[in-house]
């Protein structure tokens, strides 16, 4: 039985129907060329567009808008105006603006940021910002090591202006439920998480769920404390090398004995945040701030001491979040007097402790907003000092770098470990491979 | 002789016959005057440039980032068809592609069934119908982000509610988000579920459309429930269904934010469809080239199965 329905009898175009569906099916060529929007028309405008990122809550951007606005430049250079660009899809936002000529002459950003855009020409040198800063004195106040990844045989390619580390925290009530010391080596780590794992606690809490990278970062973290590191010091991959192998099948083991949470693959920041406030994480690598972060300041959350490695290193994971200036760019002398003087007024930021990050100058570690908070003041002696970044063992930042931090290869090899399906070696051969398809020569 | 009357008048008109006319085809581009031709030129020419800026454009700029070793700042040098080569060689668009295979078959029939079986209930009198119409269609309307974190809140961890209650049924605590098996599995669910409102009413419009007068006949030959769902109501809706097919497909290869809110693609790649792979490979990779041509690949298998699916409209309408 068929019967004619009175819906087929609706009038329906061949070709326009097929219009849609094609129209529709494109959306994702469209998504994948399309550009970010920017938002303000060109550099010529006679101001200095100062582009800032979210680095902290809405009240930082605020403040960063007075300093940037409030800026009075000596004769002949420009006032700057300020914009906070979103972090989603950051890099094509930039990438867009500065394409249509419509960037900002300065600006904050992505950790690797500059180096990118220093590849494509995109960059102005900060070797006249660094000669003002010598003049002014505030040269001699960046903390030991923080300028000097931005130096290549071309001229400094951004001017840093805080630190993201990555410092190891614990949460005291449980260890003193537990009776074990907190971990300061290898062995003790795996003693204490057997203990935690034993009372239903997690003795190394991380994850690496959607948007989160701190999984990422641990990978990285427990190479550099074994001496390890994903480049040679002349920049070369060298994933392979037999510290990386030692560090990656330790982790394994603590994800054998159910030290890192089963679970952890998929955790995403919420979770792992959920997981300390709750009382459920008792050790694990995170950012500054953690207390805060995860709303819990009675002082049970405190900074534990660097571990050290089963050959005796000592490292943390560092990220030189900086500021860069642009080619395109009404003046580039507004912009050098620009950053000079944004430069000179950080300070405020902390002072009104809007930052959720260490400051790169001396000065401001020192101011009584800073040192109120004893597990700043340990970070900045302890883990600062024996810091390094993506880069190790290579000590100086290049636009590869970005590939690593946020490609797929680094979140595919610490997914892999985290579930515990693999070993060490095959693992890390894997990454290996995965990196050198996507890393430019 | 009814349907043979529509049939021969449908038949005339495709052939541009009018009704009562002489048989012949009308010429109708004669009848419009070089006037009017100018005016509809002019009307239809501000469309015709939005769609080449909208549609044209981003086409022949993608088009050339395929064909090139760029970024998204720097065009870079032609290399040809070599970007299409290493995706078709790489063993990441394979799984990749499988996924969304799966993902879109379970997407599409899994909330098609459901919404199917919502609309027939909803046609049967029910108490507050209505309102069971709205609350079902929460999931449809309600935006994805604030969805997939809800969904977050209950599979997420061992100590989120589904997995609680299989733990307290003596289930295990099975890792929802963790296991590679299991996540897939949880990010289709979530895809029929955020989907079957959509189903359902494409379904209930369809089935608003069809006289009940024939269930009475049918029944009245004796025809039993099932003979009259499979031989009157399927076809009746066949035409709606295979739109919604056609619109879920795109919907369900094209759809990013409900996987990558939800899992990331993870663990281990276990979750990453074509769309999140083009995704991470421009901008977390930034191979411009190659996240191009897979988006290029993904938009030319989309048109196919469109094409098809259309010819089986077609095919609905002339039985």
């Amino acid at each position: 039985m068929t019967i004619k329905s009175s819906v087929t009898s609706t009038a329906f175009s061949r070709r326009g129907f097929l219009g849609f569906a094609a129209a529709a099916a494109s959306a994702p060529l469209l998504a994948a060329c399309g550009g970010g929007s920017a938002s303000q028309s060109g550099g010529g405008s006679g101001v200095i567009k100062f582009w800032d990122m979210p680095w902290a809550t809405p009240a930082y951007n605020d403040a960063a808008k007075k300093i940037a606005e409030g800026y009075a430049p000596a004769s002949g250079n420009l006032k700057a105006s300020y914009q906070t660009i979103q972090w989603a899809n950051f890099y094509q936002t930039f990438s867009s603006a500065i394409a249509s000529k419509t960037g900002p002459a300065v600006s904050t950003g992505g950790g690797f940021q500059a180096f990118q855009f220093e590849q494509q020409g995109q960059i102005a040198y900060a070797d006249k910002v660094i000669d003002a800063l010598k003049q002014n004195g505030q040269l001699a106040d960046f903390l030991p090591g923080v300028l000097e990844p931005f130096k290549t045989d071309k001229g400094y390619v951004a001017v840093p202006w805080q630190l993201d580390i990555r410092p190891l925290w614990y949460r005291k009530s449980l260890f003193d439920q537990a009776g074990v010391a907190v971990p300061t080596d290898w062995p003790s780590l795996l003693e204490a998480g057997k203990k935690f794992k034993s009372m239903g606690a997690v003795g190394f809490a991380t994850g690496s769920g959607a948007g989160n990278n701190i999984g990422n970062h641990l990978m990285i973290m427990m190479m550099l404390n074994n001496g390890g590191g994903v480049f040679t010091p002349s920049g070369e991959l060298d994933v392979m090398n037999d510290r990386n192998v030692e560090a990656i099948e330790f982790l394994l083991e603590l994800v054998s004995n159910g030290i890192v949470d089963p679970a952890a693959v998929s955790y995403t920041t919420d979770n792992l945040n959920a997981q300390w406030k709750d009382k459920k994480a008792a050790f694990g690598m995170l950012t500054l701030g953690v207390p805060q972060r995860v709303g819990d300041t009675s002082g049970d959350l405190v900074v534990a001491s660097p571990m050290a490695g089963p050959h005796g290193d000592k490292a943390a994971l560092i990220f030189p979040n900086n500021i860069m200036m642009y080619t395109n760019t009404p003046s580039q002398a507004s912009s050098e007097a620009f950053l000079v003087a944004y430069l000179g007024q950080l300070k405020q930021l902390w002072q009104q402790k809007l930052m959720n990050a260490l400051p790169v100058f001396k000065s401001i570690t020192e101011l009584p907003e800073f040192t109120s908070d004893p597990n700043n003041v340990k970070i900045v002696k302890e883990y600062v000092p024996i810091a390094k970044t993506f880069a190790a063992q290579g000590t100086t930042l290049n636009a590869n770098l970005a590939v690593l931090d946020g490609g797929q290869a680094l979140n595919q090899f610490t997914q892999t470990i985290l579930t515990g399906k693999t070993d060490a070696k095959s693992a890390l051969q894997a990454f290996q491979s995965g990196l050198q398809s996507v890393l430019k020569k | 002789m009814a349907l043979t009357t529509a049939q021969t008048g449908l038949s005339r008109a495709r052939r541009g016959v009018a009704p009562g006319g002489p048989g012949k085809p009308v010429n109708r581009k004669s009848k419009l005057s070089a006037q009017t031709r100018k005016t509809f030129f002019w009307l239809l020419l501000p469309s015709v440039v939005l769609l080449i800026l909208i549609h044209g454009y981003p086409l022949v700029y993608a088009s050339i980032q395929a064909t090139h070793d760029g970024s998204l700042l720097d065009t870079g040098e032609f290399v040809g068809l070599d970007n299409f080569a290493t995706v078709l060689a790489s063993e990441a668009f394979w799984k990749a592609a499988r996924f969304t295979l799966i993902f879109t078959i379970v997407g599409v029939f899994g909330s098609w069934l459901l919404g199917l079986g919502l609309a027939l209930l909803l046609r049967t009198k029910i108490p507050a119908g209505g309102t069971f119409k709205v609350l079902l269609l929460l999931p449809w309307v309600v935006p994805i982000v604030v969805s997939s974190t809800a969904w977050n809140w209950l599979v997420g961890t061992p100590d989120s509610l589904i997995p609680s209650i299989c733990r307290n049924l003596g289930l295990g605590t099975p890792l929802f988000l963790a296991d590679p098996t299991l996540a897939a599995i949880t990010v289709m669910v979530f895809k029929v579920w955020v989907s079957f409102p959509f189903m359902m009413m494409m379904t209930s419009a369809a089935l608003a459309s069809v006289d009940t007068t024939v269930y009475e006949a049918a029944s009245m030959d004796g025809a039993t429930r099932f003979q009259q769902f499979s031989g009157i109501t399927l076809p009746l809706i066949a035409r709606s269904t295979y739109i919604s097919w056609i619109l879920m497909t795109i919907f369900c290869v094209n759809d990013f934010p409900t996987i990558y809110l939800l899992t990331g693609g993870g663990p281990v790649d276990a979750t990453t469809s074509l769309v999140v792979l083009a995704y991470r490979t421009v901008f977390q990779d930034f191979q411009t080239g190659p996240g191009v041509a897979i988006a290029f690949l993904m938009t030319i298998t989309l048109v196919v199965i469109s094409v098809i699916l259309y010819r089986q409209i077609r095919k609905s309408s002339v039985e």
